[in-house]
């Protein structure tokens, strides 16, 4: 009788260790995840706000440099496939923000080559509309690269915890997915270069 | 006389490996220090000056202006540079984020000089990009092209301030707390300052003056009564920092973050 209990004791600490393990661990996925996803919305805001200089920058330098229509319909070409691209923040799988960085890498080059336009224009480079405008697109650039750090940052947390041992136990049993990466070498590239 | 030896060499050792380890970016300095001129382009004096007056304006309001200075961007471009220093160093309070970071790295004969102003989240407001390029560019670059390093330093930080006042102005609550704690300190530092002359006073015995074993000389004398007469009496110089003796140092970088906000330029 006394053994009984006992056992039962032993089982039941047994158990709310194990409960309380499991909660701690569940809790601090969610809060990793929770920290991606918030993130992730930062670096979809940055590059929200490039997006939204890009109509006023077009529309300055027409009034200096009309005739460069194809650079012009690239921009703004490029600039409505990317703002179609949007990613799930609860499904940030490697192959969806390649698609999404691809989409904004294109905007970034098109966008490259507009600014680089100015070299050629003397009173577009002194309209003073122009410069300021310039000024926001390279502190955003610098904000996107930015985010995109935390992002990553936040990303490696995240699946630094879901897919070590033996966190990863709980992490397959309530379907934690690893989360991808901004590949950094390609951003280097894609980047525009505004140099003065 | 051996290990004291050997404890000088360990130090060495770990002096010279510590930088190797430290990849990149310039770790936090320990202490705190608002100026670091890793560069060294400017004077002892010119830091000590620069140091004081951005102190003071942490202290008066909470905002936050480091200027670090280096020879090398080790690759990164200059914005984003100041930028990774300020994350790193968690410059600004970690309550409003308003810290912002003044890199320069100045021209050498095979290099461009390069400068970038990064600022807070919480005083992107307060200083859009543009207004950063502006002060870059009206600032920083004309003096900067003259080789006077300081000058344009000086001149972009009184800009920065007036702009940063706007957004954040007045002193954290435990802040008042810490210079009463100063005034308390200094009134005890004097106290016993006192102290020691009476006794020392009556252990030399009237002939023997100033060289009186156990007592302080003259000079630390002169230190002490001077720090405390200094710190009473702090002035304001009109526009450009100088003059003021002694205060409190830099209390430390409060946890504020950055998001890439501010401009860059070279010339």
């Amino acid at each position: 009788m006394k053994k009984g209990l006992i056992t039962i004791l032993v089982i039941a600490a047994v158990a709310l260790a194990a409960f309380l393990w499991v909660k701690s661990v569940y809790n601090s996925m969610v809060t990793a995840d929770e920290a991606v996803s918030a993130a992730w919305s930062q670096v979809e805001n940055v590059y929200q706000r490039r997006a939204d200089l890009i109509p006023n920058l077009v529309a300055t330098v027409k009034g200096y440099a009309a005739h460069e229509q194809e650079t012009l319909e690239g921009v703004i070409e490029a600039r409505s496939r990317a703002t179609q691209i949007t990613v799930d923040p609860t499904d940030l799988d490697e192959e969806e923000i390649q698609k999404f960085q691809q989409a904004q890498g294109e905007l970034g080059s098109a966008l490259g080559r507009l600014l680089a336009l100015s070299e050629s224009y003397p009173d577009l480079k002194a309209n003073e509309n122009f410069k300021e405008l310039q000024a926001q697109i390279e502190g955003t650039e610098n904000r996107i690269a930015t985010e995109r750090m935390k992002y990553n940052e936040a990303a490696r947390t995240y699946n630094t915890m879901v897919r070590s041992f033996p966190k990863n136990i709980i992490a397959s049993a309530f379907d934690f997915e690893t989360k991808g990466y901004f590949k950094a070498a390609e951003g280097a590239q894609e980047a525009p270069k505004v140099e003065f | 006389m051996d290990r004291l030896f050997s404890r000088r060499l360990l130090i060495t050792v770990i002096g010279i490996l510590l930088p190797l380890a430290v990849l990149a970016l310039p770790s936090k300095p320990q202490p705190p220090r608002l100026v670091n001129d890793l560069a060294g382009i400017f004077t002892p004096a010119q830091t000590y000056a620069l140091e004081r007056a951005l102190v003071e304006f942490d202290d008066s309001t909470s905002n936050q202006i480091a200027v670090v200075t280096v020879n090398d961007l080790e690759g990164y471009e200059p914005e984003e540079y100041a930028t990774r220093l300020g994350i790193d160093w968690q410059v600004g309070s970690a309550e409003f984020n308003n810290g912002i970071v003044v890199l320069v790295k100045p021209k050498t004969s095979f290099s461009d000089g390069k400068v970038a102003i990064s600022v807070g989240y919480g005083l992107e407001g307060a200083i859009p990009d543009a207004y950063a390029k502006r002060i870059i560019e009206n600032e920083m670059i004309p003096s900067f092209k003259e080789g006077d390093y300081y000058a344009g330093v000086e001149k972009a930080c009184v800009v920065l301030m007036k702009l940063a006042k706007g957004e954040y102005n007045y002193a954290d609550g435990d802040d008042d707390e810490t210079g009463l704690m100063i005034v308390a300190f200094f009134i005890i530092l004097f106290v016993i300052f006192i102290f020691i002359l009476i006794i020392s006073g009556k252990k030399g015995g009237g002939g023997n003056g100033g060289s009186s074993g156990g007592g302080l000389d003259d000079v630390t004398k002169g230190i002490i009564i001077g720090n405390i007469l200094g710190n009473n009496g702090r002035h304001s110089t009109g526009g450009s920092f100088g003059g003021g003796f002694g205060g409190g140092g830099f209390g430390g970088f409060g946890g504020g973050s950055f998001g890439g906000g501010g401009a860059k330029g070279s010339w």
